[in-house]
C-alpha cells in the first residue's frame, strides 16, 4: 500500500476496526506522577521553590497539598521537552528565583526562608501586581510577577485536579478528597 | 498532482458534512468528503479532562492542534493578536471525523417556529442585522426528523408545551433524571414552570446496533467509552463509506476553491498527509467546514472573477458571526445533590424562549453537566472567593458534590460588525492566511442574558440553594462551538450569501452545509438543526441532479 493509499482510502474495514476500538470501553488510566527528587528543567533549588509554591496555592490538610500530589513534577514535566508547555519553560526558570530573591529586601529573607504569615502576605502582594512596577525587580524581566503569578496558580491547580497521567494528582488524591 | 474528477466534494466531515456526504454518495454520487483532522477515539484521549474539548488548557485532543494552526483575535479595544486552537478567543471547533458530534454534550434541540422568523416576531432591532430565515420551521420538520431517527435521539416533547409541533415522536425514549434533576425538576414545577427531560442524541434504549448511554461523568468533551453517543461519525458517514461512492480524506486540508477562466468553480486544490498540494476537480462543492472556516476559505478563494472571494460580491460573507450570549447561576446547597450520573445536563425549561415582555428573543435553561475537577477548582464559585490556598481548599472539599448550575444560550442578534475576515500578515503551517474574528455583542443580549440569568437564579433559589449568583456574559464577540451566522440563507443576493437551498449566490455549483447558513442562531444548542441543514441542502441538490441538474 502507497501512502497515497493510506490517505485516500480509509476503508470501511478500518473504520469499523476504529469503531470496535471505540465499543471496547477501555479506560484508560493514567500514570501516578513518579515523586522522584531530580527533574527535567528544574534545579533542585527551583524545585524546592516550586515545591513551597505548591503548597501555597493547595496547602496540605488530611489530605496531600500540592507538594506531596506532584504538582512541581507535572510543572517540571510539562515544561520540559516533550511537554505540552514547553513555551513557559523561560517564564519558569526566570521566575522562581526572581520569586524567591523578591522579598530580601522588604522581609530580610528568602521566599524560602519567610514564615507562614509572610509567605502568603507576600504573594498576595504579587498576585495584586504590587511588585510589577516596582525598580528593583530587573530580575524578572522579561516577566511581570503578576502574570507569572496568575500563570503558576492555575498551573498548579492542573497539576492537582488533572489527570494523573500529566505527572500531578498522584494516586488520584484530588479526585478522593472532593469525592468527585 | 490533479486527481480524478468527482461529482461531489464535501469540506469538513462534521454535523452537515456528514450528513451531506451520505445523503449525495447514496444517491449515486461519487463523493470525496474531506476532514482536515483524523479518527479520535475514546482510546486516544482517555478521561483527561485537560486536554477535553470543553477546557483545554494543554492541549486539544479532538484537534486542530497548536503546531499548525493559528487565528487572529481582535479584541473589544482593537488589539490583535495571534491565538492557539487551545486559547478561548480561538473559538475552536473540533478537528476530526465527526468534528464537534464525537466529543459534544449531545443536546438534540429543534429550533422554535419563532427562530425562523425573529424579524417578523419582533420587529427592527437598532445596530443588528436582523432578518427572518428564508424557510419555515414547517420547511424543515421533515429533515428535524429525519436527522432525529437516522442518527438518534432520546426525547420525549409531548411534557414541554414550548416544544414546535412534529410529525412524529423521538425514536427513542426521554432519560430519566439523576438527583440533582429531580431537585431542580420539582422546583421547576412548584415555580409554575413545564421541566423536561433534554432531549439527546445519546442512546437511552440499544439503538443502530450500538449500546445504551452508560452515564459516565466525562461526557461532554469526551468521546464515548461505550459509543452511545450519536455523531456523524458512527451513522451517515460509515453509511457513506459503505455505499462505495464516498472516499474519505483524513488528514488532508483544502486549501482553495479553483476556478477557471469563464468563471466556472471547477474544484478544490489541498494540501495531502505529507503536505504535498493536490488538485481535487469536482462538479459540485459543498462546503460545511464551520461558520469560521467556511468564510475563510472562500475569501481565501479570489481569481479574476471573484476579486474579493467567492460568493462575496456584496461583501456579505464572513459577516453576522454569532454564538450564544450564554449566561446562568450556580447554587450551593447545604445538602450532597451529586451523585456523579452523568452526563448531567438533564433538565430543561423553554418557558423563557420567545415572548418575554421587553427582551428579544431568549433562551432554553438546563442544568449543567458535571463539572470535572480542574474546571470546578478554576470557577463556578461566588465572586470575591479564595482562588488559591487553605479556603479555595475548603470550599473544593465542602461544595464539589453540593452545588448546581443553570446555564442558557441567549439568542444574539445578528450584526454586520462580528465577522470572520482573512488576516493580511499571518499564514498557517501551509501558507494559507488564517482568520481573523472580530466584532462585538450588542447590549440587547447583555440584557436578555441578564433576565434569563435572574430566572435561572431564582429557579435554584427555590431548589434549596443557600447561597446564589448569576453569570452574565462580557460583550466580546462569540463563536466558539455554537459559531453560526457567516454565510446566512436569503432570498435577497445583496444581503445573504446564499439562497434558501445553501446554494451560494451567482455560484451554482457552490453549496454550504454548516451553521454558516444561520440567519439566526435560536436559543438552543445549534447541531441538530445543522445536521437538519445537511438534509435540506442535501436533498434539494440531489433532485435537481436526477433532474439532469449539472448545477
Amino acid at each position: 500500500m502507497t501512502p497515497d493509499d493510506l490517505l485516500n482510502n480509509v476503508s470501511r474495514r478500518t473504520f469499523l476496526k476504529i469503531s470496535a476500538i471505540w465499543t471496547g470501553g477501555a479506560w484508560i488510566v493514567g500514570i501516578p506522577g513518579l515523586s522522584s527528587q531530580s527533574y527535567d528543567v528544574l534545579t533542585r533549588e527551583e524545585a524546592d521553590i516550586m515545591d513551597l509554591l505548591a503548597d501555597c496555592m493547595v496547602p496540605p490538610d488530611d489530605f496531600a497539598g500540592g507538594k506531596e500530589a506532584g504538582v512541581t513534577n507535572f510543572i517540571d514535566q510539562q515544561i520540559s521537552r516533550n511537554g505540552y508547555l514547553t513555551e513557559d519553560r523561560d517564564l519558569y526558570k526566570t521566575c522562581l528565583p526572581a520569586l524567591n530573591r523578591t522579598p530580601l529586601k522588604e522581609y530580610k529573607k528568602h521566599f524560602l526562608t519567610l514564615d507562614r504569615d509572610a509567605r502568603i502576605e507576600y504573594l498576595k502582594k504579587l498576585e495584586r501586581g504590587f511588585y510589577d512596577h516596582s525598580t528593583a525587580e530587573e530580575i524578572w524581566e522579561p516577566f511581570i510577577p503578576s502574570h507569572f503569578f496568575a500563570k503558576m496558580r492555575d498551573q498548579c491547580l492542573m497539576g492537582f485536579y488533572g489527570s494523573p497521567k500529566h505527572g500531578g494528582n498522584n494516586n488520584y488524591v484530588s479526585y478522593r478528597m472532593i469525592r468527585f | 498532482m490533479e486527481k480524478k474528477r468527482v461529482n461531489a466534494v464535501v469540506v469538513g466531515a462534521g454535523a452537515g458534512g456528514g450528513v451531506a456526504a451520505k445523503e449525495l454518495s447514496e444517491a449515486g454520487l461519487s463523493v470525496v468528503l474531506f476532514e482536515r483532522g483524523g479518527l479520535v477515539t475514546h482510546e486516544d484521549h482517555g478521561n483527561d479532562e485537560l486536554t477535553a474539548q470543553r477546557s483545554f488548557p494543554l492541549a486539544c485532543a479532538f484537534g486542530p492542534d497548536n503546531e499548525r494552526y493559528r487565528r487572529v483575535y481582535r479584541d473589544l479595544q482593537g488589539n490583535e493578536r495571534v491565538v492557539l486552537p487551545n486559547e478561548w478567543d480561538y473559538q475552536n471547533n473540533a478537528a476530526c471525523v465527526g468534528s464537534g458530534t464525537v466529543c459534544y454534550g449531545a443536546m438534540a434541540w429543534r429550533f422554535m417556529e419563532e427562530d425562523f422568523k425573529m424579524k417578523s416576531t419582533y420587529g427592527t432591532v437598532e445596530g443588528s442585522t436582523l432578518e427572518d430565515w428564508p424557510i419555515s420551521y414547517e420547511d424543515l420538520e421533515p429533515y428535524y426528523e429525519k436527522a432525529e431517527w437516522e442518527i438518534g435521539v432520546a426525547g420525549d416533547d409531548s411534557i414541554n408545551p414550548y416544544a414546535p409541533w412534529r410529525r412524529k415522536p423521538h425514536p427513542m425514549p426521554a432519560f430519566h433524571h439523576n438527583r440533582e434533576a429531580r431537585i431542580l425538576e420539582s422546583a421547576a414545577k412548584d415555580l409554575g414552570y413545564h421541566p423536561f427531560s433534554i432531549p439527546m442524541l445519546r442512546n437511552s434504549v440499544p439503538y443502530n446496533g450500538r449500546r445504551v448511554c452508560a452515564h459516565v461523568r466525562q461526557c461532554v468533551g469526551f468521546a464515548c467509552p461505550v459509543d452511545a453517543k450519536n455523531g456523524t461519525q458512527n451513522t451517515v458517514i460509515p453509511t457513506a463509506i459503505e455505499t462505495g461512492n464516498c472516499e474519505l480524506k483524513i488528514h488532508c486540508k483544502v486549501a482553495e476553491l479553483l476556478t477557471n477562466d469563464q468563471g466556472r468553480l471547477t474544484g478544490v486544490s489541498y494540501f495531502d498527509e505529507n503536505d504535498q498540494k493536490q488538485i481535487q476537480p469536482a462538479d459540485i462543492i459543498v462546503l460545511a467546514a464551520s461558520a469560521t472556516e467556511t468564510p475563510r476559505l472562500m475569501l481565501n478563494s479570489t481569481s479574476k472573477h471573484f476579486p474579493n472571494g467567492i460568493g462575496n460580491r456584496y461583501d456579505w460573507v464572513g459577516r453576522n458571526l454569532q454564538g450564544h450570549a450564554y449566561c446562568g447561576a450556580d447554587g450551593l446547597f447545604e445538602h450532597e445533590v451529586y451523585t456523579g450520573e452523568g452526563p448531567g445536563a438533564s433538565v430543561a425549561i423553554c418557558d423563557f424562549n420567545h415572548h418575554n415582555e421587553g427582551y428579544v428573543g431568549g433562551a432554553m435553561l438546563a442544568n449543567e453537566f458535571i463539572k470535572l475537577p480542574y474546571a470546578y477548582s478554576s470557577g463556578y464559585r461566588p465572586p470575591g472567593s479564595a482562588r488559591w490556598g487553605q479556603e479555595h481548599k475548603d470550599f473544593q472539599k465542602r461544595y464539589y458534590r453540593r452545588n448546581a448550575s443553570i446555564r442558557g444560550p441567549v439568542q444574539e442578534m445578528p450584526n454586520y460588525e462580528s465577522r470572520v475576515q482573512v488576516s493580511r500578515e499571518v499564514r498557517d503551517h501551509w501558507g494559507i492566511p488564517v482568520a481573523k474574528i472580530s466584532g462585538y455583542k450588542l447590549d440587547e443580549d447583555i440584557q436578555t442574558a441578564e433576565f434569563i440569568a435572574d430566572k435561572a437564579e431564582k429557579w435554584l433559589q427555590a431548589a434549596g440553594a443557600v447561597e446564589t449568583w448569576k453569570s452574565i456574559p462580557g460583550k466580546g464577540v462569540s463563536g466558539s462551538q455554537h459559531q453560526a451566522g457567516t454565510c446566512r440563507m436569503g432570498d435577497d443576493p445583496q444581503t445573504s450569501v446564499t439562497n434558501k437551498y445553501g446554494q451560494v449566490h451567482g455560484v451554482d455549483n457552490l453549496f454550504i452545509a454548516d451553521g454558516s447558513l444561520h440567519v439566526t442562531n435560536g436559543g438552543f444548542n445549534p447541531v441538530l438543526t445543522i445536521m437538519a441543514l445537511g438534509y435540506w441542502v442535501s436533498d434539494y441538490i440531489v433532485k435537481e441532479w436526477q433532474h439532469g441538474n449539472r448545477f
